[in-house]
């Protein structure tokens, strides 16, 4: 979850984010926790962090846009494993994603969870990047409500609620998390292309999920044309 | 929570085999598995079942009850300081966002597309119904008692903290969809001019008794299977919508992302007890819980081919491919899965079911029972000699990374 004052008050280009629709649509009833990083020490430098264990999350209502809450650092949770695994093989992978999508319409959510093809962000992690097939793909996610729900534990876990469960049902994936105060930067990815060989021997009863399912789940404005 | 596991007759014996010889010898209980009356223990309502009436047989969805003191024990986290309790967090977020609420919505289409249904195609339809709304009230009755029992504990020693109201609530939100899809089914039942009786299947069913353990490995299959199945069949119509004469199965898609979050919850619970993961004994558990599974499911939709062609699937392409993904899915978590992709496998499927409908055959037959029962000998023999082949066959090393010694080396 972002401070959409963050987000408004800095200029991104191309960056369509949902927290920016909300915020042009203001009729729309709003109230939801948000994250603050109690220890956080903003860097200009926008460079990621790696999150230290001690970080402390308090939950903060919030019913109204406060600029004063611009310079706020928002952790982002991933995991990550190779693109093949992700998007072409676990298919049931797609059906949760559309699934909480469909929930989050339903319940005039904002989005907190993106798919990010090549994450520039992998760099700040070799102990993950050295074990990891390329081209890779992340879901990354943020989530105040959940954050502060987990606070008790947020050290151990090191892991939103929504990575949590997706590790469970995945598995054959690895976890971590940084921080970041710029939505953009966060889910910035180096530009790849993808591509998945045809199954050899498709023998279900029902066409496989299309290719390039994942856009609609790829950070604003980072759509890429289809190969 | 899916019907499949209908073969498997536990018996309490079954605990003492585990312990006692740890080569469990599950070929032999399908002997057992005649309709000899099961006494349930520590079931819900542990009155004797007497005549009533209900059609069993060896494949029909069995109702389970299970060591609700052991399964508090296991639970608890005074005793197990070390559960992962971010896992049962995380889970408890998923189940209470409750993505299907407003899901289960009934149209008009259904009672018009039952009328239109007539023959030996409607009376397919009544039995699917029926023994899925079987199916998922069993899971609700199971969930929820569990969810009481962990619960109610918890209430009585306030101060001991001593059971897991974390877990509890799992299970209560889990009973809480398995309601509501028993429900659904029941509703489309009434389009027949049917309707099951929940109230008394409750009383009147036999229950099954498993110990916790075995839970954990029934119910994670069955969920799992039931995921792969809804999948299966919601992802086939929408490829093939001229099949698609009944509008249930148009919920499918959503309704079995339940399926498959019970699924993940088992294991949880399992991860969270290791013991019946990481030894010998529970790699031939394993094995056996996912040829009990799959053998039934097999013969049962063998014997009702006219229901999958009805919807425009070949019977057993759709459960292979159903036993298949499954297997892979299990695969995460049991120490030890089937090879099932060995052609090998299916071929002894196929003769399971050859076998299988000559033991009907007998059963339909006009002798008297003393007859019926000699001549069932050798086929049982045969059958079993099947199931232990099957049994047998090599199987594959398996298990969640992370478990696996091999793990920092693992590529992901």
């Amino acid at each position: 979850m972002f401070a959409p004052a963050t987000l408004t008050l800095r200029s991104y280009a191309g960056l369509q984010s949902p927290a920016e629709k909300v915020f042009q649509l203001p009729s729309r009833s709003r109230s939801r926790s948000r994250s603050i990083n109690g220890s956080h020490s903003r860097q200009p430098s926008l460079e990621f962090k790696r999150l230290s264990v001690k970080t402390a999350v308090a939950a903060v209502d919030s019913n109204q846009l406060s600029s004063s809450q611009k310079e706020q650092s928002n952790k982002y949770y991933f995991l990550v494993a190779n693109a093949k695994f992700m998007l072409d093989e676990e298919e049931h992978f797609k059906e949760l994603l559309f699934e909480r999508l469909r929930l989050y319409g339903e319940r005039d959510k904002e989005q907190d969870f993106w798919l990010v093809i090549e994450p520039k962000f992998l760099d700040n992690f070799p102990n993950i990047t050295k074990r990891l097939k390329r081209p890779a793909v992340a879901l990354v996610s943020t989530n105040a409500n959940i954050l502060s729900y987990l606070c008790f534990n947020v050290g151990l876990a090191g892991l939103a609620w929504l990575g949590r469960f997706m590790k469970l049902r995945l598995d054959r994936v690895l976890s971590e998390s940084y921080e970041s105060d710029n939505l953009e930067q966060a889910l910035a990815s180096n530009p790849t292309n993808i591509e998945f060989e045809k199954p050899q021997n498709w023998v279900a009863p029902y066409p496989k999920y299309e290719f390039g399912w994942w856009e609609s789940f790829l950070p604003p404005g980072s759509a890429e044309p289809k190969v | 929570m899916a019907a499949e596991m209908a073969l498997l007759k536990p018996i309490s014996k079954f605990s003492s085999t585990s312990h006692g010889f740890g080569s469990p010898r599950p070929y032999s209980k399908f002997y057992v598995i005649n309709m000899s009356s099961a006494t349930s223990q520590n079931s819900p309502k542990p009155k004797k079942a007497a005549k009533t009436g209900i059609k069993e047989s060896l494949l029909t969805p069995r109702f389970y009850t299970t060591d609700f003191d052991e399964m508090e024990t296991l639970f608890n986290t005074e005793i197990n300081k070390n559960l992962n309790q971010s896992e049962f967090e995380a889970l408890r977020q998923e189940f209470k966002t409750d993505y299907n609420q407003t899901h289960f919505v009934r149209s008009k289409e259904f009672k018009e597309a039952a009328d239109k249904m007539q023959g030996p195609l409607r009376q397919i339809f009544v039995e699917f119904l029926e023994r899925s709304c079987t199916a998922e009230f069993s899971g609700f009755l199971l969930y929820k008692e569990l969810g009481r029992r962990l619960k109610i504990m918890k209430i009585y020693s306030l101060m001991l903290q001593k059971t897991n109201p974390v877990v509890a609530e799992i299970f209560s939100l889990m009973s809480r969809d398995e309601a509501r899809h028993a429900g659904f089914l029941n509703k489309g039942l009434s389009d027949f001019n049917l309707a099951l009786d929940l109230g008394f299947l409750t009383k009147a069913r036999k229950y099954t008794f498993f110990k916790p353990k075995f839970i954990f490995y029934a119910t994670y299959l069955s969920e799992k299977i039931g995921y792969w199945r809804y999948i299966t069949i919601y992802r086939h119509l929408k490829a093939n919508p001229e099949f698609q004469v009944y509008p249930i199965f148009k919920y499918f898609e959503n309704w079995c992302q339940d399926e498959n979050r019970h699924g993940d919850f088992f294991s949880a619970l399992m991860k969270a007890q290791p013991q019946f993961l990481n030894d010998w004994k529970a790699k031939l558990w394993s094995r056996f819980f996912c040829l009990s599974v799959y053998v039934t499911m097999y013969l049962n939709d063998c014997q009702r081919t006219d229901f999958y062609e009805g919807i425009g699937l070949n019977t057993k392409e759709f459960d292979m491919h159903v036993i298949i993904e499954t297997n892979r899915t299990t695969a995460r978590i049991f120490p030890a899965v089937l090879d099932v992709e060995n052609p090998e496998f299916k071929r002894k499927l196929d003769r399971m079911v050859e076998i299988n409908q000559k033991l009907i055959a007998v059963g339909e037959n006009q002798d008297i029972s003393l007859v019926k029962n000699l001549k069932r000998i050798p086929i049982i023999a045969a059958l079993a000699s099947e199931l232990l082949a099957a049994y047998l066959m090599p199987p594959i090393e398996s298990g969640s990374v992370d478990f696996a010694e091999f793990e920092p080396q693992l590529v992901y």
